[in-house]
């Protein structure tokens, strides 16, 4: 037990080795699938299809007597039809022309070395004009072998464009082959940029994730609605608990009772009713304050009302009870009232349990999925975990690229996790118990 | 806007010069404009939506408002209102039963004889109504048409809870217990088993998905693989729809008759169910630990001294005095398990994505999920509402019982 003496050696005796194992297999479990994850982001298609267990991106770097970077002018030319083949059906490829990859990458070499490809690579640029708002030619596809290993348009930024529907056929020569980028698109003097990039080929999956789902936008969504919700939960709760903890009225056991009830009610219960509810606000506000969509597809559907939070309240107001009336006593003879009390005394008393509302409802707001999947039905405010949900059921047999998008959803609140742990499982604790 | 502070002057003054009454009055003017906001809200969002839901439930909601039909949508869910009835009848008689027993045990010993008949009289009779009840309204189920598959989400809840909470439980006793000791990196261990739980649902499930679950490359079957299993005999986790009892059987190869096949109670949950189950335990053990962990934190140390002064051995601590006095933290856990797994959405809807929410074959449809998918894919927003009011009752009902249960065995330091 705790209190065991401790002038007693620490020995390895075989019921202490025992504990030891079982605590490990313990933390082993609950930790391998995260590093399972980091892993599997780390790996290119074929690793993770071919089980293999070690990425080869954290090996000693594979590409390191590789040329930097390589301009090559192509010629096009017009196409016959029916040479097209490995274009979408989609486009209609009219200009064709050829250069070759040289060298590659050892993973890719061993990869080609099985599929009796030798190198040069022979690739096909085809270019073709797929929107009519687009002068001239606006997409380019490269092929090998009939395979699309990658489709560049001019209506994104020139060599930044990591989306491409066909481009997935063979995302090992993508990640693992030059980087390739579209200098000059006039398609009689075709200019493009060879280049090995290693930072780029490691992270490789996680700029794919972020690129080809919008990470970016979700992120910010997150960190938005969690700030704005922190800041209602915190107000609402403050003054909540302080109200049941330390002032007198008419109806405070019975409130304090119905708040502790709410705590049970399943989410699917209020979820129905709660929809209906927030699109009858959004179309009277529409209608009377003529504000566009205040409701839905917004941050207030996704914060307001979670900003009475009963287990916040509840958490605040057992400390609030523990502080001491003399000090109340002693301020209102200076002439101090509720709120100053408040403000001034009890708040800067109450660090830790304050801590322990913000790291825990930051925690759930940041993860927060089924109400926000309902309310948004567009980028503008949808949160990172509705996006990374549409992610992967995007990504299908792309694990390597579901991975990475998990972890750039968990990475944030790893980080405010181990930050401040103690906050975590304290709150956690403290209120779970008296639950 | 949120970190406005209400105007309230004018009782910031000295309030000792006022008379007591006035004081008071002006007092719980204040209380109230303190929770203004949090009561607003949560009777906006928490409250007045169970009589809105109750209110949908009424009608035939189809995202608007259709014709009044009564109780017809908790018919069209649990089958015969026969049916229905006579399981109410008999959860009644059995609640009665209780009562009588309770009385029986306070009586003098001559009339507790004829209390006893009255609470044997009331379990069989109470038993009966209820099995007769309970079987109307499987048959109902069995002829499984779209709405009716309520039932089974039931069934399905109830496997959900009866094979995750045990474990997570025992797990996290287990681990608890350990970290208690006088352990290197105690704090460390608490660390990375809390893991789990705070990560995101959708993340997390996610990654069990299609890196654990995975039938050809993910972890588990790369394990067996390695373990010598044929590929042909890989289980298919996620997206295997047929209960563990056959699946075993198959493994075994052991030919089951066609009763207990057919049978949705006897077929046991399917893989892909236990395949939830697994993870949920995993998710939730790590947060049952430092529960329980604060709850051995809390029995008092000169407990364990006497006993171990009057000569009690480990076992006897732990079976005479950890256990009793940890009973309301586990106590606390059940009830909060079992309706985590009522509850529970996100990491089905999750996991279940790539075979269709609820799936294969609707044998990861939970009751939760059930009322999601008419809510969501059905746009039955009256059928959805009357099933979440069954659900609340069901949660209710079995608070009180757990409640009754624990009365009399759960000892409060």
């Amino acid at each position: 037990m705790r209190e065991r003496p401790s002038r007693r050696r620490f020995r390895w005796h075989p019921a202490r080795l025992l504990m030891m194992v079982v605590l490990t297999v313990g933390a082993i479990v609950a930790v391998i699938p995260f590093i399972w994850m980091l892993l599997t982001s780390l790996k290119t298609y074929g690793e993770f299809s071919l089980r293999v267990l070690w990425p080869k991106a954290l090996t000693a770097a594979p590409y390191t007597d590789l040329p930097a970077s390589e301009e090559v002018v192509i010629t096009l030319r017009p196409i016959e039809e029916g040479t097209w083949s490995g274009a979408p059906r989609s486009a209609l490829p009219l200009m064709e022309g050829q250069f070759a990859i040289r060298q590659v990458s050892a993973p890719v070499a061993e990869q080609l070395a099985r599929s009796d490809v030798t190198l040069p690579l022979e690739v096909l640029v085809l270019a073709a004009d797929t929107d009519p708002a687009v002068e001239g030619y606006d997409t380019f596809y490269y092929s090998v072998g009939g395979r699309v290993i990658r489709q560049e348009t001019t209506r994104a930024h020139l060599g930044d464009t990591w989306h491409g529907a066909y481009a997935i056929a063979a995302p090992d020569l993508r990640r693992w082959g030059p980087q390739l980028a579209v200098l000059d698109n006039d398609p009689h003097h075709f200019v493009i940029r060879q280049s090995w990039r290693p930072a780029v080929m490691l992270i490789y999956n996680y700029i794919t994730a972020w690129f080809e789902a919008s990470f970016a936008r979700y992120t910010w969504n997150s960190i938005r609605l969690t700030l704005i919700s922190l800041a209602g939960i915190l107000f609402c709760s403050v003054l909540a608990a302080y109200a049941f903890a330390r002032m007198d009225f008419p109806g405070r056991h019975f409130l304090f009772t119905v708040f502790l009830a709410t705590l049970m009610l399943p989410e699917v219960v209020t979820l129905i009713p709660n929809y209906a509810i927030v699109i009858q606000l959004d179309r009277f506000f529409e209608r009377v304050l003529h504000i566009h969509d205040a409701w839905l597809n917004n941050w207030t559907v996704q914060t307001i009302p979670f900003f009475a939070s009963t287990f916040s309240i509840f958490l605040l107001r057992q400390f609030f009870a523990q502080i001491p009336g003399d000090l109340y006593d002693a301020a209102r003879i200076d002439g101090c009232g509720h709120l100053r009390f408040l403000l001034q005394v009890v708040l800067p008393l109450s660090k830790a349990p304050l801590m322990s509302v913000i790291v825990l409802n930051g925690i759930w707001s940041w993860n927060a999925f089924l109400w926000p999947l309902i309310v948004t039905s567009d980028e503008t405010w949808r949160p990172i975990t509705v996006g990374l949900s549409k992610f992967t059921s995007e990504a299908g047999a792309e694990v390597q690229l579901m991975m990475a998008g998990a972890a750039i959803t968990i990475i944030p609140i790893l980080i405010l996790y181990f930050i401040a742990q103690k906050q975590f499982t304290e709150g956690i604790a403290t209120t779970g118990l008296k639950g | 806007m949120p970190n406005d502070v209400p105007a309230a002057d004018s009782t910031d003054e000295p309030a000792r010069r006022r008379p007591a009454r006035r004081r008071r009055a002006d007092q719980a003017l204040q209380a109230y404009l303190f929770l203004a906001p949090a009561t607003i809200i949560l009777f906006a969002f928490g409250i007045l939506p169970v009589g809105y839901a109750f209110y949908i439930s009424l009608y035939n909601w189809r995202i608007t408002r259709g014709g009044f039909i009564g109780l017809g949508n908790y018919a069209r869910l649990l089958g015969e209102p026969v049916n229905v009835v006579l399981l109410l009848i008999g959860i009644g008689l059995l609640i009665g039963a209780y009562y009588a027993w309770r009385a029986a045990a306070m009586q003098e010993s001559g009339r507790r004889m004829a209390w006893r008949l009255a609470v044997a009289a009331l379990l069989i009779v109470g038993g009966l109504t209820l099995v007769l009840g309970a079987d109307g309204m499987i048959r109902y189920a069995a002829e499984a048409r779209e709405p009716r598959e309520y039932l089974l989400s039931i069934l399905h809840t109830i496997f959900y809870s009866a094979s995750t909470v045990p474990f997570q439980l025992i797990f996290a006793f287990l681990l608890a217990n350990l970290l208690f000791q006088n352990i290197r990196g105690k704090s460390f261990f608490r660390i990375l088993y809390f893991l789990p739980y705070i990560t995101p649902t959708v993340a997390t499930a996610a990654l069990w998905r299609a890196t654990v679950f995975e039938p050809r490359q993910g972890l588990i079957n790369t394990l067996l693989l390695a373990l010598g299993v044929s590929p042909a005999q890989l289980p298919q986790w996620v997206f295997e729809p047929q209960g563990i009892t056959l699946v075993a059987a198959q493994w075994l190869g052991i030919p089951l008759p066609a009763w207990v096949a057919n049978s949705p109670v006897l077929a046991g949950p399917s893989l892909a169910m236990v395949a939830v189950c697994i993870y949920n335990v995993w998710v939730f053990t790590g947060y049952n630990t430092v529960i329980y962990l604060a709850g051995l934190g809390a029995i008092p140390h000169e407990l364990y001294e006497a006993a171990r002064i009057d000569g009690a051995g480990r076992w006897q601590l732990l079976r005479y005095i950890t256990l009793p006095l940890v009973s309301p933290t586990t106590y606390f856990l059940v009830l909060m398990g079992i309706i985590g797994t009522f509850k529970a959405i996100n990491h089905i809807y999750v996991m279940t994505q790539m075979v269709g929410l609820g799936g294969p074959q609707d044998t990861t449809t939970t009751a939760a999920i059930f009322i999601f998918k008419q809510f969501q894919q059905g746009n039955r927003w009256g059928l959805a509402s009357a099933a979440a009011f069954i659900l609340l009752g069901i949660i209710l009902l079995l608070t009180w019982v757990q409640n009754r249960v624990a009365e009399g065995r759960v000892h409060y330091a």
